[in-house]
């Protein structure tokens, strides 16, 4: 029933939009202190968030998990009668695909205003919640701090034959690639890959299996995202420090040190749901916010927080100059890296 | 019947309408610039070279398991009976998992082929058994007098529809999976599906793609066609049994061999998982829950599957023709696609159709339907051989309805083997997880999906708990299966 | 006379095929009819078209004054007694026999099963009873709701020969005692001349003659039905053989039977070969001028050596066609 009013809103709503100023003809917030979302991101990390903002809201929320992409394709399928209120994706590029198809509606100016340019859609349609920074990890029995590259231009050296670990199938590597491709340009990027090839670069499913492999001392170094190394830690129950499994993130804006986003879109149909609207400013709030920090490592992107101990400050990384928006030619990227026999 | 088996197989039919429609919104140039590229032919030419070497090595060691466990005097057959229909329960991607964590190293397409094949022989060596056991002796009585070695020249014949209906199943498994294959780290054609909704989002690009897998199973479908001896044969109640063959204990290490590679390696690793790491479940309510729900839709998926099959395997055995064999391959038509893109195709029509069943376990066990009717189909044609058709008859010529005929003489006959039809689809639907993931209703947790949410995330001690008891729960129908084939 | 059963103008296609080309049969109550035919003649055809088993293109089958033509098999009232009986496997012997009966009609079903000789078998399931056992409970089971006509379908043929003729006695006896209509079709003239009241002989879908089993054998209407119904002898008319027997018709083919002749001393005949039966033989004869005869001598006597010379006598009356 609530999704019907819902959507009946939504319609009126877009329907007088195009015409005034949405603050005048916004009809009063509709609750029912339930709220549907969409987590592309996993239960194990998100499930004791939900149970926190339940408690402190009294709002139930309905929660489905699922693979981050499949979840895309279902959003995509399900068009304007999707259940969903909130996709919680695990990557910017998912989010870009939902909202290309014009499912998402633009986000009230607050949440958006709480998240700096570069980790939010230009159009308003979707924000970052989180930022993962792409870091070297290394195995510190095999390689020497004084070894370490400067740049990821660096791996296609022979002292890294054999010795790199990457998951092209896997999107952050992608996103990473995209990145390459809108710095440097396609011929550089091109030229990277075919290098890193050459070079007997290590093909992994995940991130995880490079991380675990590092610390065996199968692989010397991989690319991957900073936090799945605590992700390692937590599963061998053992501490950060204590494994041999170190990060090290590129310097001097080099490609290799983008940040990317995992964030979340407000379905249209959901535009003036309170509860919806509730969500969103808890994760975005200083309760969400710490929870991604200290539960999941991951760097918080709304200011005041403070990120996990041990690692280094958002604002003191010297992550690449580019906006995430930038990063929508995800299918040149995947033909690129299908065409030089990566994936 | 036919009116009822037409529409049971529309079922089968939605993922293909849905592919035609997402096809059809693509464009020509799309789909030959998806379909007609160096990488893609290179990506089905493995995957149907992997379909190709799991597909012989089943029928190896399918037939051979068989044979040896119903015809010879193998010390502990009937062990080696049930242990031999045991690796149905285990899901490719738990075995999968269990050697990569197991094995260094272990990658690559020969590696995906043993993974492959000791998870799917079964499917040979289960309707091989059920044939060599059902075989009338005396054609190889018949064949022993004329002075020839009965196995090649009848046994292998008698056995030979079984044999083709076992290879298909495992043919289009193969090409099917995703799960068992990314894991081991072999780049077949479902990979390059996954990677145009994984990487690019691209769902239209997958669907295209996907379409070169049902031209697969079309040409599968014709071969298979071919080596099937048509004409129904009906069950003569013959008691009597087959001579053993002496082999003493010569088979048993390949046997223990086969046992060990499908059911040992995933036994260890679970058990290092659960003990190696400190994630654990929630609590063991998490996993009762999980496995309730398991068992719910698993269930109901069993039951709408054998409905939907029972006509159309009741048609095929009944009155053998152009549709009934035009219905029942249509059930194997989708087999080979991806769970994803099935489930993508119950979204679809959950959507358009059927609204207010979606999200409901009701659509999910609708979508099981559409990925495993051949399974039921199959079980169906062959009970229902269970019952001659001239019971029927006498039975309605004593006055009683079609309906009490059916109630009284053609189920009670042909239970045995629609139970097994049932208890196959059943610890099938407990192992699907992407199609499940994608129809379950919100904050419906199965097994298979709460074992999918821990590996996702590494967490290997917490999921082996899951992983554990859906083996488990998987192996109690497959014990019956084999239990009831007088293994 | 009262007619139970009447089949009128029935036919039936198979694409092409014509399988029954309008066929007319009548059965009167309380009478056993054989259709007698050669595999493949359309006799099956015809009784699963009397069942209700297949539908007729055209013609009328009428039980007991009512049309049952377009009626499904629940809802004619007859009975079928397949080949091999068909017993439902699940159930026991009682409960196969009261398979048609409203239920709790125990006392009808071992009434039925009395009366074909298996009073205390109710309790056993089929698989435990012999051929011919299986076989008396199918009838059973068919007699059980006293249907007006029950129908048999070669019920005897996969039965040794052995028992064939008490079963064939039990049974019809059992149809007698039970006041039954019947329609039992057959390939083996044997078991139709011996059980049937009437019988009607078919061929290619077709009935060619009917009648009591006696005049079809002694009359038959065309050279084949005597082919078909017995052995045949045939002689030219006016062979020296014929001498002093009254030939009936006209035609230029005489039919005699083999117990007609019979073999005295003399050299009338070579003896070609001799088929002992235990009561009784049939001697293969060859007149000088080439005809091959066949002669029926009891089984008590000796027979006579295959190559020797023997006289021939005729007796009784012939047919000319």
């Amino acid at each position: 029933m609530r999704w019907i009013i819902a959507s009946l809103l939504a319609v009126g709503l877009t329907a007088c939009s195009a015409e005034a100023p949405p603050a005048q003809n916004q009809p009063e917030p509709v609750s029912d202190k339930k709220v549907t979302v969409y987590s592309g991101r996993s239960e194990a990390l998100i499930k004791p968030l939900l149970e926190n903002f339940t408690k402190a809201t009294g709002i139930t929320v309905e929660v489905r998990y699922g693979d981050t992409a499949a979840m895309a394709a279902q959003l995509l399928e399900e068009g304007d009668k999707s259940p969903a209120d909130v996709y919680l994706a695990q990557d910017a590029g998912a989010l870009g695909a939902v909202a290309k198809k014009g499912l998402f509606t633009k986000l009230p100016a607050d949440v958006l205003g709480k998240v700096t340019d570069v980790y939010k859609s230009k159009s308003g349609e979707w924000v970052g919640v989180t930022g993962r920074s792409r870091v070297l990890v290394y195995n510190s029995d095999l390689v020497k701090q004084a070894e370490l590259p400067g740049s990821v231009f660096d791996l296609t050296g022979p002292e890294w034959k054999d010795k790199l670990g990457i998951a092209p199938t896997n999107g952050s590597f992608q996103a990473f690639v995209t990145a390459l491709r809108v710095q440097h340009g396609d011929n550089e990027a091109k030229g990277w890959l075919n290098g890193i090839k050459a070079n007997g670069a290590q093909i992994r499913p995940n991130n995880g299996q490079i991380v675990a492999d590092v610390e065996a001392g199968k692989l010397s170094v991989g690319l991957v995202n900073h936090y799945y190394v605590y992700e390692r830690a937590k599963a061998d129950g053992k501490t950060v420090d204590a494994l041999k499994a170190k990060l090290h993130f590129f310097p001097n804006g080099d490609t290799g040190a983008l940040v990317n986003v995992s964030g979340l879109g407000l379905m249209k149909k959901a535009s003036n749901d309170a509860d919806a609207r509730a969500f969103i400013d808890y994760l975005l709030g200083a309760d969400g916010q710490k929870y991604f920090a200290e539960k999941t490592y991951e760097y918080p992107l709304v200011a005041g927080v403070a990120t996990a101990a041990g690692l280094p400050a958002l604002a003191s990384l010297k992550a690449p100059a580019i906006d995430l928006n930038d990063l929508d030619t995800l299918q040149a990227t995947v033909a690129m890296i299908k065409e030089v026999g990566l994936a | 019947m036919k009116s009822a088996a037409v529409a049971a197989s529309a079922v089968a039919l939605i993922p293909l309408v849905y592919l035609g429609v997402r096809v059809g919104e693509a464009g020509w140039d799309r789909i030959t610039g998806e379909i007609l590229t160096e990488r893609t032919a290179l990506l089905a030419g493995r995957s149907v070279a992997l379909a190709a070497v799991v597909t012989v090595a089943c029928v190896v060691i399918g037939v051979a398991s068989a044979f040896l466990v119903t015809r010879t005097d193998l010390p502990g057959r009937r062990v080696f009976g049930v242990l031999a229909a045991l690796p149905l329960a285990v899901p490719s991607y738990v075995a999968a998992f269990a050697w990569v964590s197991t094995v260094d190293d272990f990658e690559g397409f020969w590696d995906a082929a043993l993974v492959l094949t000791a998870c799917s022989y079964p499917y040979v060596y289960l309707p091989v058994a059920a044939a060599l056991i059902g075989a009338d002796p005396a054609q190889e009585e018949v064949a022993r007098s004329l002075g020839r070695r009965p196995f090649l020249s009848v046994t292998m014949r008698q056995i030979r529809p079984a044999i083709a209906a076992g290879g298909l199943l495992v043919a289009l498994y193969v090409l099917s999976d995703f799960g068992a294959v990314s894991i081991v780290r072999v780049d077949v054609f479902t990979r390059a599906i996954f990677t145009s909704i994984n990487l690019g989002f691209d769902r239209t690009g997958a669907l295209v793609l996907a379409t070169v897998l049902v031209l697969l199973t079309l040409a599968l479908l014709v071969g298979e066609h071919m080596t099937r001896t048509r004409g129904a044969r009906y069950a003569r109640g013959s008691l009597r049994t087959h001579a053993r063959v002496r082999v003493g204990w010569i088979p048993v290490p390949f046997l223990a061999l086969v046992s060990a590679v499908a059911l040992g390696v995933p036994a260890y690793a679970l058990a290092r998982w659960f003990v190696a790491g400190v994630s654990r479940p929630g609590s063991v309510a998490e996993v009762v829950t999980a496995a309730s729900q398991s068992f719910v839709a698993a269930a109901l998926g069993g039951v709408v599957t054998l409905l939907l099959a029972l006509p159309v395997g009741l048609l095929n055995a009944r009155s053998p023709g152009p549709l009934a064999t035009v219905l029942d391959r249509i059930a194997y038509v989708s087999h080979a696609l991806p769970g994803l893109v099935i489930g993508l195709s119950l979204v679809f029509f959950g959507i358009r159709v059927a609204y207010p069943l979606y999200q409901t376990i009701w659509l999910l066990a609708l979508a099981y339907a559409a990925l495993f009717l051949p399974l039921a189909v199959g079980a169906v044609s062959s009970a229902a051989a269970q019952s001659p058709p001239v019971l029927e008859e006498v039975a309605r010529s004593l006055g009683r309805s079609p309906l009490f005929v059916f109630r009284s003489v053609t189920v009670p006959l042909a239970a045995p083997g629609i139970g097994a039809g049932a208890a196959l689809v059943f610890l099938t639907c407990m192992k699907e997880l992407p199609a499940t993931l994608l129809l379950r209703p919100t904050g419906f947790d199965t097994l298979a999906t709460e074992l999918w949410t821990h590996t996702d995330t590494a967490e290997f001690a917490a999921a082996a708990p899951y992983a554990l008891v859906l083996v488990l729960v998987s192996a109690l129908p497959t014990w019956w299966l084999s239990w009831k084939s007088r293994l | 006379m009262v007619v139970e059963l009447e089949i009128s103008s029935l036919t039936k296609r198979f694409g092409r095929v014509t399988a029954l080309s309008s066929v007319d049969l009548v059965v009167e109550i309380g009478h056993l009819v054989a259709v007698l035919g050669p595999s493949g003649c359309g006799k099956t055809t015809l009784l699963r078209c009397v069942a209700g088993f297949e539908r007729v293109d055209s013609g009328r089958i009428v039980v007991g004054g009512r049309d049952v033509t377009s009626l499904p098999p629940q809802r004619r009232r007859i009975a079928v007694v397949p080949q091999e009986g068909a017993l439902f496997p699940h159930l026991s012997v009682v409960d196969n026999v009261a398979y048609g009966l409203p239920r709790g009609s125990l006392k009808r079903a071992h009434e039925v099963l009395a009366l074909v000789g298996l009073a205390d078998m109710g309790e056993r399931m089929p698989h435990q009873l012999s051929g011919g056992q299986q076989q008396r409970v199918a009838v059973a089971r068919a007699l059980a709701p006293r249907p007006p006509v029950v129908l048999l379908d070669e019920p005897f043929s996969a039965l040794d020969a052995a028992l064939r003729p008490t079963l064939r006695r039990d049974i019809r006896a059992a149809l007698r005692a039970d006041g039954a209509t019947a329609l039992l079709v057959t390939h083996d003239q044997g078991e139709a001349l011996s059980i049937a009241d009437e019988v009607a002989v078919m061929r290619e879908g077709r009935i060619v003659q009917t009648g009591p089993p006696t005049s079809v054998y002694a009359a038959p209407s065309d050279p084949w039905v005597a082919g078909f119904v017995g052995e045949a002898v045939w002689l030219p008319s006016g062979h020296a053989l014929l001498a002093g027997v009254r030939v009936v018709g006209a035609g230029e083919r005489v039919l005699l039977r083999p117990e007609q002749i019979s073999v005295v001393d003399g050299s009338d005949a070579v003896v070609v070969r001799t088929d002992f039966h235990g009561h009784d033989a049939v001697i293969g004869l060859r007149l000088p001028d080439g005809t091959d005869l066949a002669a029926r001598i009891l089984g008590g006597a000796g027979l006579p050596e295959v190559g020797a010379p023997v006289g021939v006598r005729v007796a009784g009356q012939a047919r000319a066609f």
